[in-house]
C-alpha cells in the first residue's frame, strides 16, 4: 500500500461560465470538471453547481472521464458551473528511469497511435522525431528527450492561441498555451511509435505552496505514454507529474476532455470566463 | 402472338426461374404457366396498370436529387419453404452474432482483448462511436431492425453481401409490392400459396414496445424522420401510419432533464422509444454534428441514463464496416459456437500483409468497395470498368487500404424481368428484414428484391436506379399458411431447414408480447 503521508491536500474551485447577448432560451452542456480517483491521488470530496439551477446526471464516458451533464430551459444571459473538489496528491514517483526497450506491445492502446485533428505533425516534425529516436537507444529516454524538444522550442505563452488551436499552429509560432504544448508532445510520442494520452487537470502554480493560501491557478494540460508502463510527465514545465497536478480525464486529445462544452439557441456568445482557484489544505 | 420467353437467354449467374431452359424450377411452375400463355400485349397493359398504381401513391426513389417511381416488375421473384428457412435461421444467427458482438465493442471489448477482431479496425471504424460506450438498452436490443443484404451465387447459393444494422430502408416496397400484384395477377396469387408480410408492422410495434425503458407499461414509440425531403420519408409516414404511433420530426420532441416528450396540440406527452430513421451524426446535436437542425438535443444522455429507447442503437455502425464483415463468420463461432450457415462473399482484407500488392495486380477481375459506401457509391467492378477508372480507384485503395475491401465478382442470380416487351434475365439480390424484440428474431418472409434494369448490370442498389419484385416466400407444403417461427434470440437454432410447425392462431409473436405487456 502506498502511504499518504508525503501527499499534499489541494482544494480546487473551478469556475467557467459563457455570457450572451440576450436571452439563451434552451442550454444542453456537458462538464468535464470532476476529478477522478486515480494511482497517484484520491478525491475526497467533489461537487458541481450550475446557475442558472439546473438538475444534473453523471455518468462516466468512454475514456473514464466522470462527466455532469445537464440542461437549463429557464430564460438567462449567463450561465456558470463551478466544481469545487478536495484531492490528495501524491508526490512524483520513480517515473523516468531508462531501461525500458522497444519491445513492448502496443496493441491495447492502439488508438492513442494515431493522431487526431489537433495532434497531426508534418513532414519537418515527422523528421524531427525520427532524428530523436535515432539518438537514444531506449524509449524512456527518447520520450523525454521530445518532451525537452516541445519545451525548449515552443514558448509557453498565455493566451498564445485559442481553444480550437492544434500542435501544428503552435509549432509554426513556436509559442502556445499548455493544451498546444501537450498536443505537440503527444502527436510526437506516437510518431516515435508510443501511444500517448492528453491528459486534461489542474495544476497548482506553487511549488513551495503555502498551506492556507488561496492561489490562482490554472486549468491544465499534460500527456502520458506507454513504454511497457504508463509515464506522466508535464512538457509545458519541464517535470513529472506530482503533488502540484490534479488529474481530470484523459483522451485522444483536448476534443476527448473539454470541461465545459454544449450547445444552445439564443443569440451569440459575448464572452467566456474562467477561474480556477487553488488552496493547498495540508 | 409473340412469346413472352422468346429469345430469353440464361444469363451468367443461376437463374432463378429455369433449370435449363423452357423447364422451370418447381418452385416456379404456377407462375410459368400462368405467363407463358400471355401475350406481350396483355403482359404489358398489367405492367401499366402496376406502374400507374405505384405512381398514384406517390412511392417514389430520389435518385441524385430527383423523384422517380422505384419500378416494381411484374414478374414475381419466388422462394422456396425449404430455401426460406435457410436465409431465416442464417439471417437470424448473423444477428445474434452482431448483437453480441455490438454489446462487447461498446462495453468490455472482450473480442478484442482476444483477438478475434484486431483492435486496429475498431480504432479506426467511423462508426465506432465512443459517445455510445456505455449506454446500455433496456432488453438488451441495440439491433431491432436489421436488412441483411443476400445475394445467389452462380451455384444458387445464398450468401451475404453486407449487414445493414443502422437504419435499413425499403420495407415500405415490400408491403406496397404485394398490394399492388395481388391485383394485377390474381389468377397466380389463387394458384399459390405464399406467405403473407403485412404483420410486418405489428412485428415491429411489437419489438419496439419490449425495448421500452424498464418499469414502463404502455410505452409510447414514435417514429422519428427527419423530415418530407428525405428519400425515404413515404416509408417513414407509412411506417407509423401502419403502426398507429406519432411520425415526428427533430423539432417535435424536446428533453428536458433526460425524460423526451412530444409536443402536441394537447400539450406536452412523455415518450419512451423513438423508432428514428435519421442518422447517428445528426441525431443529437450535443454529441454529434452540432450544427444538425433535424436532431433532437440531449437525446443520447436520455438514452444513457434509461429514460428513452433509441431504436436502432446509436453505434450500430461499426458493425456494417465493410472490413468487420469480414470477421462475421468469426464472430459467430466466438460469440454462438456455431458455424456460420450463410456464408460471406470471398473478401480480401487489404490492411493485412502482403494482400494489397496481390489484389492491386488483378484489380481488373475484382470488385472494389469503400467500407463505408452506403447505396452502392463508390464500387468499382474491376471487369467493367474504364482504364481511368481503375487508375482512380487503384490510387485510392494505395493511400487508404484500411478505407477499402476487394470482392470476387459474384454474378448474381438471375430472374426473368419484363424488359420493353420480353421477358429476359436481369441480376437480382434480396434484402431480408428481420426484427429482434429480444426474446425472438423474426424475418419477414420475403424481403426487398431488388434487380438492376440493364443488361449485365450487377449493382442492384435502387439508389444506383434499379427497379424492384415483389418476393413470394412460399408456404410449406406441410403447414397451413401462417405467422413464421420466430428463431429465439437465446439458445441452440435449428441448422437443418425444417418444415415450421403450425404456430396456431393463439400463439401468434404479437400476440404473445401483448399477453406479456398487459
Amino acid at each position: 500500500m502506498t502511504s499518504l503521508v508525503d501527499s499534499w491536500r489541494l482544494k480546487v474551485q473551478h469556475k467557467s461560465g459563457f455570457e450572451y447577448a440576450g436571452t439563451v432560451t434552451s442550454s444542453y452542456n456537458e462538464a468535464r470538471m470532476w476529478p477522478r480517483n486515480d494511482a497517484r491521488q484520491a478525491v475526497l470530496d467533489a461537487k458541481i453547481e450550475v446557475w442558472p439551477p439546473a438538475r444534473t446526471y453523471q455518468y462516466e464516458d468512454y475514456w473514464g472521464t466522470v462527466v455532469t451533464a445537464f440542461d437549463v430551459h429557464a430564460g438567462h444571459d449567463k450561465l456558470t458551473v463551478t466544481a469545487s473538489s478536495t484531492v490528495e496528491t501524491l508526490p512524483p514517483g520513480d517515473l523516468l528511469s531508462g531501461g525500458l526497450d522497444w519491445g513492448f506491445d502496443t496493441d491495447r492502446w492502439y488508438e492513442f497511435l494515431l493522431p487526431t485533428r489537433r495532434t497531426r505533425l508534418n513532414d519537418e516534425l515527422t523528421a524531427i522525431v525520427a532524428e530523436l529516436r535515432a539518438r537514444h537507444d531506449n524509449p524512456q529516454d527518447a520520450a523525454m528527450a521530445v518532451c525537452e524538444f516541445v519545451r525548449s522550442e515552443v514558448a509557453y505563452v498565455p493566451g498564445a492561441t485559442g481553444v480550437q488551436s492544434d500542435a501544428l499552429h503552435a509549432w509554426e509560432q513556436r509559442k502556445g498555451v499548455c493544451q498546444d504544448l501537450s498536443h505537440l508532445a503527444a502527436g510526437m510520442l506516437r510518431a516515435l511509435g508510443l501511444p500517448a494520452r492528453y491528459v486534461s487537470g489542474y495544476l497548482h502554480p506553487k511549488p513551495s505552496a503555502e498551506i492556507g493560501e488561496s492561489v490562482v491557478g490554472q486549468s491544465h494540460a499534460w500527456v502520458e505514454w506507454w513504454a511497457g508502463r504508463w509515464t506522466s510527465y508535464d512538457p509545458t514545465n519541464g517535470v513529472p507529474i506530482g503533488h502540484r497536478h490534479v488529474l481530470v480525464g484523459r483522451g485522444r486529445e483536448y476534443g476527448d476532455v473539454p470541461p465545459l462544452k454544449g450547445i444552445y439557441a439564443g443569440p451569440k456568445s459575448t464572452g467566456q470566463g474562467v477561474e480556477v482557484t487553488i488552496t493547498r489544505l495540508r | 402472338m409473340a412469346d413472352l420467353f422468346e429469345e430469353y437467354r440464361l444469363g451468367p449467374g443461376w437463374d432463378e426461374m429455369f433449370a435449363e431452359l423452357g423447364v422451370p424450377r418447381a418452385s416456379y411452375e404456377a407462375l410459368h404457366a400462368t405467363l407463358q400463355p400471355l401475350s406481350s400485349a396483355e403482359l404489358g397493359v398489367r405492367a401499366e396498370v402496376l406502374a400507374r398504381a405505384f405512381l398514384d401513391q406517390g412511392i417514389t426513389f430520389a435518385l441524385k436529387g430527383v423523384e422517380r417511381p422505384f419500378p416494381l416488375d411484374i414478374v414475381p421473384r419466388i422462394i422456396a419453404a425449404a430455401e426460406w428457412r435457410g436465409v431465416e435461421v442464417g439471417v437470424a444467427q448473423r444477428i445474434r452474432a452482431l448483437e453480441a458482438f455490438l454489446a462487447d465493442v461498446y462495453g468490455a471489448g472482450q473480442v478484442l482483448a482476444d483477438g478475434v477482431v484486431p483492435r486496429r479496425i475498431i480504432a479506426t471504424s467511423a462508426h465506432y462511436l465512443r459517445a455510445a460506450a456505455g449506454i446500455t438498452p433496456p432488453n438488451g436490443v441495440r439491433v431491432h431492425v436489421a436488412g441483411v443484404d443476400l445475394i445467389r451465387d452462380e451455384q444458387g447459393t445464398f450468401r451475404v453481401l453486407e449487414d445493414n444494422v443502422r437504419i435499413p430502408s425499403g420495407v415500405s416496397y415490400v408491403m406496397e409490392n404485394r398490394r399492388a400484384m395481388a391485383q394485377v395477377l390474381p389468377e397466380v396469387f389463387a394458384a399459390t400459396r405464399i406467405l403473407p408480410v403485412e404483420s410486418y408492422p405489428a412485428m415491429l410495434l411489437t419489438a419496439l414496445r419490449a425495448a421500452a425503458p424498464a418499469g414502463i407499461s404502455d410505452p409510447a414509440v414514435v417514429v422519428l424522420s427527419p423530415g418530407v425531403y428525405n428519400s425515404a420519408y413515404f416509408e417513414h409516414a407509412m411506417i407509423a401510419r401502419e403502426m398507429g404511433v406519432e411520425l415526428v420530426e427533430g423539432r417535435d420532441l424536446v428533453c428536458v432533464g433526460n425524460a423526451v416528450a412530444m409536443r402536441t396540440t394537447a400539450g406536452e406527452q412523455r415518450v419512451d422509444v423513438i423508432y428514428r430513421r435519421i442518422d447517428d451524426d445528426f441525431l443529437d446535436p450535443v454529441h454529434f454534428r452540432a450544427d444538425s437542425v433535424i436532431g433532437v438535443a440531449g437525446l443520447l444522455n436520455a438514452a444513457r441514463a434509461g429514460r428513452v429507447t433509441i431504436a436502432n442503437a446509436v453505434g450500430n455502425g461499426v458493425a456494417d464496416d465493410k472490413l468487420l464483415y469480414t470477421y462475421v463468420p468469426e464472430l459467430i463461432r466466438y460469440y454462438l459456437n456455431e458455424e456460420p450457415l450463410l456464408p460471406n462473399v470471398d473478401t480480401y482484407r487489404l490492411d493485412e500483409p502482403g494482400v494489397l500488392e496481390h489484389v492491386l495486380d488483378r484489380l481488373d477481375e475484382l470488385v472494389l468497395k469503400p467500407v463505408d459506401g452506403a447505396g452502392g457509391a463508390g464500387i468499382v467492378i474491376g471487369s467493367q470498368a474504364m482504364r481511368h477508372e481503375l487508375d482512380a480507384v487503384r490510387e485510392k485503395i494505395v493511400a487508404n487500404p484500411r478505407g477499402w475491401i476487394a470482392q470476387r465478382e459474384v454474378k448474381l442470380s438471375m430472374v426473368p424481368t419484363l424488359i420493353g416487351d420480353r421477358l429476359r434475365g436481369r441480376h437480382v439480390d434480396l434484402r431480408p428484414f428481420a426484427v429482434n424484440d429480444g426474446e425472438k428474431i423474426w424475418v419477414l418472409p420475403g424481403g426487398l428484391t431488388r434487380v438492376a434494369l440493364p443488361e449485365g448490370e450487377l449493382v442492384v442498389n435502387s439508389s444506383q436506379g434499379g427497379g424492384s419484385k415483389d418476393t413470394w416466400v412460399l408456404a410449406s407444403p406441410t403447414s397451413p399458411v401462417g405467422e413464421p417461427v420466430p428463431i429465439p434470440v437465446a439458445g441452440p437454432v435449428p441448422s437443418a431447414p425444417a418444415a415450421p410447425p403450425d404456430p396456431g392462431p393463439g400463439q401468434a409473436p404479437a400476440e404473445e408480447q401483448q399477453q406479456q405487456q398487459q
